[in-house]
């Protein structure tokens, strides 16, 4: 039952992300839902949790950008493991520290993969994290903050957290 | 002898009626001038009857313009909603139809330039774009089970949008013209300089490669060249608008700005394979019917 809840979620995030939120673009960059979600398991779930959410949310994404898998998997899975292992140290998560962390970590994902596409010499570092990693960063703190304010106001988030330290 | 009875009350009103009766017919039996007495003889109890007359005309008056104001506007105002919603109704049935005409004109076109291009093209929809903020691509509802394969060529009657660079069964991944991993070759349309064009950081596109001496100017038109696959020769790739000297290079490079806008473009085709040209038709381009 889990795994079906957790596909049609995986299933849902992509036409959110490739179709819905183009539309929403600020200064030519949308949040990344996707790392958004695979922190919000990794902090919610646990490290196990968060890299699963991760890998498959970033092999999924890939299959609809030109984005090697790899890559993808490869970043998002950490970034959940990360937030997990993050979770895991904190006694209590305030939604600034949330918004911190995931903004913490969509930089560094962001700082990997710029690194990763400057490789091929087409892509200007400096360029890419003034006009996306930064920008990236601040969306996906903003959305991730956002949610995890509106799911402590509706479920016992202290309760799922307390559930996996154990 | 019998005597006439005047004190009989039925033969005075008999009487009095006749009377009247024979003076009328007298009047109109008279000529014209003298028909005008009754109306000069009434004039002032006209005018002393028209005070009360118009008092009640006024009264009646705002009562009806009270009535036609207010009482019957319940009777407008459902009306007027009715027309409003009917003008809603309309309102969107216009924009559908002008919607199903655009879309009518695009696919025209799309028809027109299919049969033009030659080969085997596939028309497909754009559902989407890229997931990231990395690539500049696009989502088409076409796949791996549709004949789609990766290196092939998108276009749309205005130009080049792309080539595929992933396939799903059912969807395939266009990197668009402006994205700096893109390469498609090109050649400038008046001087036939040849060069590469790339996509660029801030979503435009150059030409790289133009040899030193050449004459390109900005306003040229840059076209594919062919000599790569994917795409035939002469589709429009976009418009020359400066022209730089790269440092200490043995090239010019030339800032495009590109034929088809990647963020707007709803339906394309995907060239599944080139016709072979024959000899006449290889010197010339394909005639490209801008939308």
């Amino acid at each position: 039952m889990n795994v079906l809840v957790w596909s049609a979620f995986i299933a849902l995030m992509v036409p959110l992300q490739s179709v819905l939120l183009p539309h929403v673009k600020i200064a030519g960059v949308t949040p990344d839902i996707a790392l958004v979600a695979a922190c919000l398991a990794g902090l919610l779930g646990g490290e196990l949790h968060g890299l699963l959410v991760g890998l498959t949310l970033g092999w999924v994404m890939s299959l609809f950008s030109a984005i090697d898998p790899v890559v993808a998997m490869g970043v998002k899975g950490a970034v959940g493991y990360a937030a997990g292992f993050a979770g895991r140290h904190v006694v209590y998560l305030s939604w600034p520290m949330l918004m911190l962390g995931i903004f913490f970590l969509s930089c560094s994902a962001g700082s990997v993969t710029a690194s990763l596409l400057t490789l091929n010499g087409r892509q200007d570092l400096w360029w890419a994290i003034r006009a996306v990693v930064l920008p990236q960063g601040v969306l996906d703190a903003l959305v991730g903050g956002a949610l995890y304010w509106v799911a402590r106001s509706r479920f016992n988030v202290e309760h799922w957290l307390a559930e996996y330290r154990m | 002898m019998r005597m006439v009875n005047f004190r009989a009350p039925y033969n005075t009103g008999r009487l009095v009626i006749l009377l009247a009766v024979v003076l009328l017919v007298g009047f109109l039996l008279l000529p014209a001038q003298f028909q005008g007495l009754f109306q000069r003889a009434g004039s002032p109890v006209g005018w002393i009857v028209s005070w009360p007359l118009r008092a009640v005309a006024g009264v009646s008056d705002g009562i009806a313009d009270l009535w036609a104001g207010y009482v019957a506007l319940r009777t407008v105002e459902a009306e007027n909603r009715e027309l409003r919603k009917e003008l809603e109704y309309l309102k969107g049935q216009n924009s559908q139809l002008r919607e199903a005409a655009a879309a009518t004109d695009r696919l025209a076109a799309l028809l027109d330039f299919k049969q033009q291009i030659g080969g085997t093209t596939i028309a497909a929809q754009v559902i989407g774009r890229d997931t990231g903020n990395w690539y500049r691509t696009i989502i088409l509802n076409k796949g791996e089970t549709d004949g789609l394969r990766p290196d092939m060529g998108v276009v749309t009657p205005a130009g080049v949008v792309g080539r595929i660079v992933k396939t799903t069964s059912a969807t395939s991944v266009v990197l668009l013209v402006t994205d700096p991993n893109n390469a498609i070759a090109g050649l400038v349309q008046r001087t036939r300089d040849e060069g590469i064009v790339e996509g660029t950081s801030s979503g435009s596109a150059r030409l790289k490669y133009i040899p030193m001496l050449s004459d390109a100017r900005p306003g040229d038109r840059v076209v594919t060249s062919g000599l790569v696959g994917g795409f035939p020769k002469g589709l429009a790739l976009g418009t020359i608008t400066a022209i730089h000297k790269e440092d200490e290079g043995l090239f010019l490079s030339a800032e495009l700005v590109p034929e088809v806008d990647g963020e707007r473009v709803e339906e394309v085709l995907v060239i599944q394979s080139l016709a072979v040209p024959g000899e006449g038709e290889r010197l010339g381009a394909p005639k490209v019917k801008k939308s």
